[in-house]
């Protein structure tokens, strides 16, 4: 047992002597730690949700999507656009030098699905034979829709796996017969399950071919948007631009008249997803780094009150041979542990909350190893600096004065 | 072992400095039992907190050992303590959150060596005071003197040449205060040197030598030519029952 480990547990028992003390200067340190990992979480999780949302996409740095109606890009859900986008608009995008693929689609807004006297609602998507292997989408039951459906505009449907489920109870919904609204459909096919996240099931999903949703499901001739992938990453700003000017070309809009489209780059997805978070993230740091500063107040102040209450007790470790820098080190080691307490505690109180968060306001979460160190290494300096007034003034208390 | 010359202190806490030693010459031999008396204000205590080396003195030499202390650094006085000195407290100063055997073990925390038996020799120390059956109990579950026997066995733990003792008996009933005194007189049979500041006679006479001061200085120095021994005296009282 060499010295430092003495001091250490001299600091712990006293500590353990005061825990009313200790629990009082560790619940600032709770509440700042605990939000500052929900921050974290928080940040993590939503970093998470767009990367798995991108990646379900088959969106990589390659691609970028052309959706119609203007205005500012935003991800509330269920929002309207004016539908712009012609197929014209499509082949002529598909034409331009570096696109390597054009894939259009059309949304036919949430609709009642049905068959055998079951029914649900999903999303309905008209969408071409090249779709699937855009999106890196398998088909493990039946066939996708082909190049005859869309030229017969068939009525015909491919099906997510929840729909699968809620239609057919998971039996094999082969060539079974269904209605989408009240247009009669014959299944040919099963897609792979993707799997779903608390906020987004991306197996509730049927697809028909592109032409039966313009013509049969939908008034307009009008696409949702198209995914456009391009044969070299490095010219997706040119040929994005590019592409802006033959829009509004086509669509005939005059200088100083707003796109009626939008046209939407991975990076800009990111970036809106994670900017919706951003500001509340600065408050919340704020607010927390604020917290953990009152509560490094409060160390300080409690120890000081606790030094001077101790002061015979100091006085008596210095009489039996303790150094100053004895003293000094276990005030230290004392703050230090409780912050690193404090610090611990807070950090569970955050993963508890946000789990909650996860759970009851579905907002995505994510554990991560960093956070964890950062808080505990934060809380700690805080200890460390706090704790640095009342250890030197523990260690320069005169011992005679002290044991008076 | 202890040669002082013309030792002063003064304090300066206020706006007037206040002189408590004005020039103190001590002699001190190893394996005496010295009592320092003298009224309130009389330095008593100031000069036993240099011997002890809690304080410096404002002026004048010290040596302990053949050692001059005053040239000493902080950390070096405070091995000095730990190696050569105990205290034993008016009040005590027992931590009142650890039990007797624990606070026995304090002056091990801050040795430079860790000897591995340490819990024997603070059971020793605490048999050595009549105490080994006491081990766990917390100050608060102490009498008085039962808790002066602690301090006694934490300042003797260490082994250390010279015991101080700041008004041993001054919280103490009669007959704990001799069973205290008793217990230092033994340990000075022992060899080791004893200083002990009191403002009481009866205990003062119990030492080989007394030390008067009055007013910062030496007023008279004498051996006492038979001291009283606490034992015969605590044989002398009538048993713990009948006492009133």
């Amino acid at each position: 047992m060499n010295l430092s480990w003495r001091l250490i547990r001299a600091a712990f028992s006293s500590l353990w002597a005061f825990r009313s003390y200790a629990l009082l200067m560790m619940i600032g340190l709770i509440i700042g730690i605990s939000s500052l990992t929900v921050i974290h979480q928080i940040g993590q999780g939503t970093r998470q949700r767009v990367l798995s949302m991108m990646e379900s996409m088959g969106f990589g740095a390659d691609a970028f999507f052309v959706s119609g109606g203007g205005g500012r890009l935003s991800v509330r859900r269920g929002m309207k656009r004016t539908m712009t986008i012609t197929p014209a608009d499509a082949e002529a995008i598909s034409r331009l030098d570096g696109v390597a693929r054009v894939v259009p689609h059309k949304n036919v807004p949430r609709t009642r699905v049905s068959a055998g006297g079951k029914h649900t609602s999903t999303r309905v998507r008209g969408a071409p034979p090249t779709w699937a292997a855009a999106r890196r989408w398998a088909v493990t039951n039946g066939r996708f829709l082909s190049m005859e459906d869309e030229q017969r505009r068939a009525r015909v449907a491919v099906l997510g796996t929840t729909v699968v489920r809620e239609l057919f109870e998971g039996k094999d919904p082969l060539g079974r017969r269904m209605r989408i609204g009240r247009t009669p459909f014959t299944v040919v096919g099963v897609l792979a399950s993707k799997g779903s996240s608390s906020w987004h099931d991306r197996d509730d999903l049927v697809l028909i071919p592109l032409a039966t949703a313009m013509m049969r499901m939908s008034r307009d001739d009008k696409l949702s948007g198209m995914r456009t992938n391009l044969e070299d990453p490095g010219r997706l700003e040119e040929i994005k631009q590019e592409v802006t000017e033959l829009l509004r070309r086509n669509h005939k809009l005059g200088p100083g008249v707003p796109d009626d489209f939008l046209i939407i780059t991975p990076e800009e997805l990111t970036q809106l997803i994670t900017r919706q978070s951003r500001a509340l993230v600065a408050m919340l740091s704020f607010i927390s780094v604020v917290s953990l500063f009152v509560s490094g107040v409060v160390i300080m102040n409690i120890m000081l009150v606790a030094v001077s209450e101790r002061s015979y007790e100091i006085g008596v470790r210095r009489a039996v041979g303790a150094r100053r820098r004895d003293i000094m080190f276990q005030v230290l080691i004392e703050s230090l542990a409780v912050s690193a307490a404090g610090g611990l505690c807070g950090l569970a109180l955050g993963l508890i909350l946000s789990s909650l968060a996860t759970l009851l306001l579905d907002v995505p979460t994510a554990f991560s190893l960093a956070g964890f160190v950062w808080a505990l290494s934060f809380s700690c300096l805080v200890g460390l600096l706090f704790g640095l007034a009342p250890a030197r003034k523990a260690a320069h208390l005169d011992p005679v004065e002290a044991l008076r | 072992m202890i040669q002082l010359h013309n030792i002063t202190k003064t304090y300066h806490r206020g706006k007037v400095p206040t002189p408590v030693l004005l020039g103190i010459d001590l002699r001190v031999e190893a394996g005496e039992f010295l009592s320092i008396m003298g009224p309130s204000g009389s330095g008593k205590s100031t000069l036993l907190h240099i011997l002890g080396l809690l304080d410096r003195p404002s002026g004048g030499s010290y040596r302990l050992d053949g050692e001059e202390v005053a040239s000493l650094s902080d950390d070096d006085l405070a091995r000095l303590r730990n190696a050569k000195l105990g205290f034993v407290f008016q009040s005590f100063h027992l931590l009142p959150r650890a039990t007797a055997l624990a606070n026995v073990q304090l002056p091990f925390t801050y040795a430079g060596h860790f000897p591995p038996d340490v819990e024997e020799r603070a059971r020793k120390a605490l048999a050595r005071v009549g105490l080994e059956h006491r081990l766990h109990h917390r100050p608060g579950e102490l009498s008085g003197g039962e808790c002066q026997r602690v301090a006694i066995a934490r300042a003797l733990v260490n082994d250390p040449e010279l015991i101080l003792a700041d008004e041993p008996t001054g919280n103490l009933d009669q007959r704990s205060s001799l069973e205290v005194m008793s217990i230092l007189q033994g340990l000075n049979n022992e060899g080791r040197t004893i200083l002990l500041v009191t403002h009481d006679n009866a205990v003062g006479c119990m030492a080989h030598r007394v030390l008067r001061l009055i007013y910062g200085r030496v007023r008279s120095d004498e051996k006492v030519a038979e001291p009283t021994q606490a034992l015969q005296q605590l044989a002398a009282l009538p048993p713990p029952g009948e006492q009133a």
